[in-house]
């Protein structure tokens, strides 16, 4: 499953290689792309091994607030 | 641009602005010499030095000063094969100038818009980088990971590296990075070393620092390429135009055919020649060694690199009365005038 979440909160440049680095620590993602310029997140994940809330807890943990609703 | 400035620039700016981009590959490389020590109880809290800390991040932080020293020297190498033109430098700068303001302002939040003034490296890249930089052990990954810096540069490194193009000489461009990254060292190493982090707040101060920095360096920039365009309108102009008037109302207008070329710039900053007839005028250095050796009249397309001692004649064809010429170093700075308005 693809999902783009809109991430309002990334400042720069590394806070999205910050997030797509959770694609290391969260087991059922396949890939994450983010991007500053658009401010958005995009997350291809196994939905039987993760949720879209467990993508957003990880998210909070590391200081981003992503809003699932970008599409 | 000066290697002073360069050296200033990476310690303050320069520092800071990559700090933010580069820090999580060098805290990746570190891990696991961390986690190595911790699972050998072999660091002590109470040690003040920690040598196996220390010798990753000297590693890295050289790799990362031998790259760049060997990119500023293919960037000036390019440079010099484009043999960029007076005009073409002009562009360059504005343009680094240019990019700089939309950095400036993109890291004050002015408008979405300035996001766009940032170069994201692409994912695949990042990706790759991030994976190598938890590989582990060996003392290979740190000399790796500093070299692959040159992948992730700061909005004040890119500038940087634009400016090392328009130096058009490989040892200049080399020099200028050398001296640049050798700036950003001393905090690279403290924030490493002893692991402290910003706190929130003080990030947010200091990245409104690095954005004002940006902004002004920015103008300088512009300002350069205005003057290397030999355009009548720019900052240093305006102001050279305020102290003349200044030093006119005292000492006279300056009626001598010979311009003194100092480490400072141009004396006098505006020449007053006889109009309708041709002149001559020498270029005089003395023991001089800034970039005002390198003479640029944007207007009769004339280029001069002038020795560092010694006199050099420069004709100049008729002028109709009233004409000023505007001219510069080859980096833009020490704007100066030559104005026809005597009688022959």
């Amino acid at each position: 499953m693809k999902k783009v979440f809109r991430v309002p909160d990334m400042s720069c440049p590394n806070c999205a290689m910050h997030l797509e680095g959770l694609e290391d620590e969260l087991p059922g993602v396949k890939r994450i792309n983010a991007s500053y310029k658009k401010q958005v997140m995009e997350v291809e994940f196994d939905e039987a091994l993760l949720s879209i809330e467990q993508i957003l807890q990880a998210a909070n943990a590391i200081g981003y607030h992503p809003e699932s609703d970008a599409s | 641009m000066d290697l002073i400035v360069a050296f200033v620039t990476g310690l303050t700016t320069g520092g800071l602005g990559c700090l933010a981009v580069q820090s999580g590959l060098l805290a990746s490389t570190l891990a696991y010499q961390v986690e190595q020590d911790m699972l050998a109880h072999s660091v002590d809290a109470s040690r003040k030095f920690k040598p196996h800390i220390a010798r990753p991040i000297f590693l890295f932080l050289l790799a990362k000063l031998v790259a760049y020293t060997i990119l500023g020297f293919l960037l000036g190498a390019l440079g010099s094969a484009l043999q960029l033109t007076p005009l073409m430098s002009a562009i360059l700068y504005l343009a680094i100038g240019v990019f700089m303001l939309g950095n400036g302002l993109r890291m004050l939040n002015a408008h979405p818009v300035f996001r766009f003034f940032v170069i994201e490296p692409p994912s695949f890249l990042t990706r790759y980088i991030r994976r190598k930089s938890k590989d582990g052990a060996s003392l290979v990954t740190p000399l790796f990971m500093g070299t692959l810096t040159i992948f992730l540069p700061c909005g004040v490194t890119q500038a940087m590296m634009a400016a090392a193009l328009g130096t058009s000489s490989p040892v200049q461009g080399a020099a200028l990075m050398f001296a640049f990254i050798f700036g950003t060292t001393p905090l690279f190493f403290s924030v490493s070393y002893f692991a402290t982090r910003l706190s929130a707040a003080v990030e947010k101060h200091f990245t409104r620092i690095v954005a004002v920095t940006m902004l002004i360096l920015g103008l300088v920039s512009v300002d350069s390429g205005l003057n290397l365009a030999g355009s009548p309108f720019s900052f240093s102009r305006a102001w050279n135009s305020v102290a003349v008037a200044i030093s006119d109302s005292v000492n006279g207008v300056q009626s001598g055919f010979a311009i003194h070329v100092t480490d400072d710039g141009y004396s006098p900053i505006v020449l007053h020649l006889p109009a309708g007839t041709p002149v001559s005028i020498e270029w005089v250095t003395e023991g001089t060694q800034s970039c005002a050796r390198s003479v640029v009249v944007p207007g009769l397309e004339y280029h001069e690199i002038l020795p560092p001692v010694g006199r050099v004649r420069f004709d100049i064809p008729a002028q109709e009365k009233g004409t000023v010429i505007n001219y510069s170093c080859s980096m833009g700075m020490y704007p100066s005038q030559l104005v026809f308005d005597l009688d022959s």
